[in-house]
């Protein structure tokens, strides 16, 4: 190399230090990113955040009595914490958990916390309602697929390893949604009021509120003219995600989607997931254990109809949750415990922390449950028993 | 956050213009290089947890990130980019604000010339500009100390040779 080609390459380089360091994003991105990352920060991020502050601060201040700082934590946590159940924006994928935020998406679903008090006991808790469905055989989803679920009484004997060692769990309320919030929300799927009911360009939509029943949350079904669909998509559930994207319904919580069969009918199923704070996910579960979310019902490859949980604010607060042992007493205090040979004895092997739905008259709760479960075979035919027993210590 | 460890807010503070920087010497619009950003941010934020200052510097890591995302981009947007780059030897002009707001800055050519070298010259310039060390180069690209300097020449002179065919 020259000496020439040497002062080349070396200015060269003079220029490209100069070109990197000059070049920056335009002004205001570092506080836009900056407020998307924080938005889209799991809650017990925030959380822990929350609690290594207060906690450096009362290290900082020894001389404030235990009970003081007890009462603290409570009101602080109570005051402190945005809540969020989770949002995603995005497409969803596949069967891999996701979750996301677009800023416009999370202020949507959060709303300060309270502390709540004595917590209901979800409808879930001490029923053993069979499940709507079995899984069918070319089920393609994530959730396990159980074999005949058995009502009837059974002696419980717990042969699992229990997995879950999480100590506390946020505990989600919303308010019973007023006439205004139900338009608001009509209004953001494309349809207003009609007589009686809500429609839109091609669809009708229907509201409905909480139903202790079904112990479902309140709802829509969205229903679009059949003669104004558009093609189908490559498969069921991009088919699924564009209808709800059309009507601004792709889900802002954590799930998983999966894709079932009824007949001539796919149905593709959002699962809802609510943060957990060891960074992972439980399951929204109904009375029968079986998770659920959006439910999109197609044939031929075009949506018949969408049925799901409204968009709601969430509180939030925080609250423990009983010990393992504490969890596999509950479970086993459903035991019929009965010496008689025509009730079957079941051993339930697995347990897992999922969430449930607590109605309280104009307001309602989420709470962490542990749903167990397991098999027994009966006449050559094996039955499923779930035991669903409160997480939360109070 | 453990002691070895610093905020989260001091790496986001420290390297979002050198991310920014290295991201937009790859691809051709700024609005992709915020989105890749923002990802590399997004990413590692969720990461740090996992990150153990003992086993790489944040600045590899970092980049580490940034370098997945950028592949990522590219191979979601390959055909496309690589068609851009075919059809035009000119850098895209943007007509959005940001781009145009960009075109004030002095080394925006240089830029794009760093652009349109082949993946891994590329990559060599644009990671040893951001700062980091031949050592720290050659790790992210799977290659020894002495690999990446050599790249790194052979790159610096494609890029010369580059701007001199534009001159002429």
């Amino acid at each position: 190399m020259n000496d020439d080609e040497d002062l080349e390459l070396q200015a060269l380089k003079r220029r490209l230090d100069d070109a990197f360091q000059t070049t920056r994003p335009r002004a205001g991105f570092e506080d836009e990113l900056w407020s998307m990352m924080q938005a889209r920060r799991p809650l017990w991020w925030r959380v822990s955040d929350f609690f290594s502050g207060l906690i450096a601060s009362i290290r900082e201040a020894p001389a404030v009595p235990a009970a003081a700082v007890a009462v603290v934590l409570v009101v602080a946590l109570g005051i402190g914490i945005i809540a969020r159940s989770g949002v995603h924006f995005g497409g969803a994928g596949g069967e891999s958990t996701t979750s996301g935020a677009a800023p416009a998406q999370a202020a949507l679903g959060s709303r300060y916390a309270e502390t709540f008090g004595r917590l209901p006991v979800p409808a879930a808790v001490g029923t053993s309602a069979p499940p709507k469905l079995t899984n069918p055989p070319n089920d393609t989803g994530a959730g396990p697929a159980y074999a005949n679920a058995y009502a009837g009484p059974v002696n419980l004997v717990w042969a699992g390893q229990f997995t879950v060692s999480i100590t506390s769990a946020p505990v989600y309320r919303y308010l019973e949604p007023a006439r205004a919030e139900v338009d608001q929300f009509a209004t953001s799927t494309g349809a207003s009021r009609q007589t009686g009911s809500y429609a839109g360009n091609g669809f009708v939509l229907a509201v409905s509120g909480t139903n202790p029943a079904s112990a479902r949350e309140p709802s829509y079904a969205i229903t679009p003219d059949r003669s104004k669909l558009p093609a189908p998509g490559s498969t069921a559930v991009d088919t699924a995600n564009a209808f709800l994207a059309a009507h601004g319904l792709v889900p802002m919580w954590p799930y998983t989607v999966t894709t079932t069969r009824i007949a001539d009918v796919v149905r593709v199923l959002y699962l809802r997931q609510f943060d957990m704070p060891d960074g992972g996910h439980a399951y929204l579960v109904d009375p029968a254990g079986e998770r659920y979310g959006i439910e999109v019902d197609m044939r031929n490859g075009q949506p018949l109809q969408a049925l799901g949980p409204m968009l709601l604010y969430l509180d939030v607060a925080v609250y423990p949750v009983i010990s393992g042992d504490q969890a596999v007493r509950s479970a086993l205090a459903t035991s019929a415990n009965s010496a008689a040979s025509n009730v079957p004895t079941v051993r339930l092997t697995s347990v897992e922390l999922v969430y449930a739905l607590a109605i309280a008259g104009d307001h309602s709760f989420y709470e962490p449950v542990f749903l167990f479960s397991g098999t027994f075979t009966q006449n050559g035919v094996v039955y499923s028993k779930r035991v669903i027993v409160p997480a939360v210590s109070q | 956050v453990l002691a070895d460890r610093p905020p989260f807010e001091d790496l986001y503070r420290d390297f979002l213009g050198r991310i920014y920087a290295y991201v937009r010497a790859q691809v051709t619009s700024s609005a992709d290089a915020e989105d890749i950003t923002a990802q590399v941010f997004m990413n590692a934020y969720q990461a740090y947890e996992r990150f153990e200052a003992r086993n790489t510097t944040p600045a590899a890591w970092l980049f580490r990130i940034a370098r997945n995302a950028t592949l990522d981009h590219f191979r979601a947007h390959g055909r496309r980019e690589r068609l851009r780059r075919t059809i035009e030897h000119q850098p895209v002009s943007e007509h959005d604000p940001a781009g145009m707001a960009e075109e004030r800055i002095q080394y925006r050519a240089l830029l794009a010339h760093v652009a349109r070298l082949p993946e891994r010259q590329r990559d060599a310039i644009s990671l040893r500009h951001s700062g980091l060390t031949f050592e720290e180069v050659g790790v992210l690209m799977s290659c020894t100390e002495d690999a990446a300097k050599m790249l790194y020449h052979r790159a610096l002179k494609a890029l010369r040779e580059s701007a001199r065919e534009e001159m002429a």
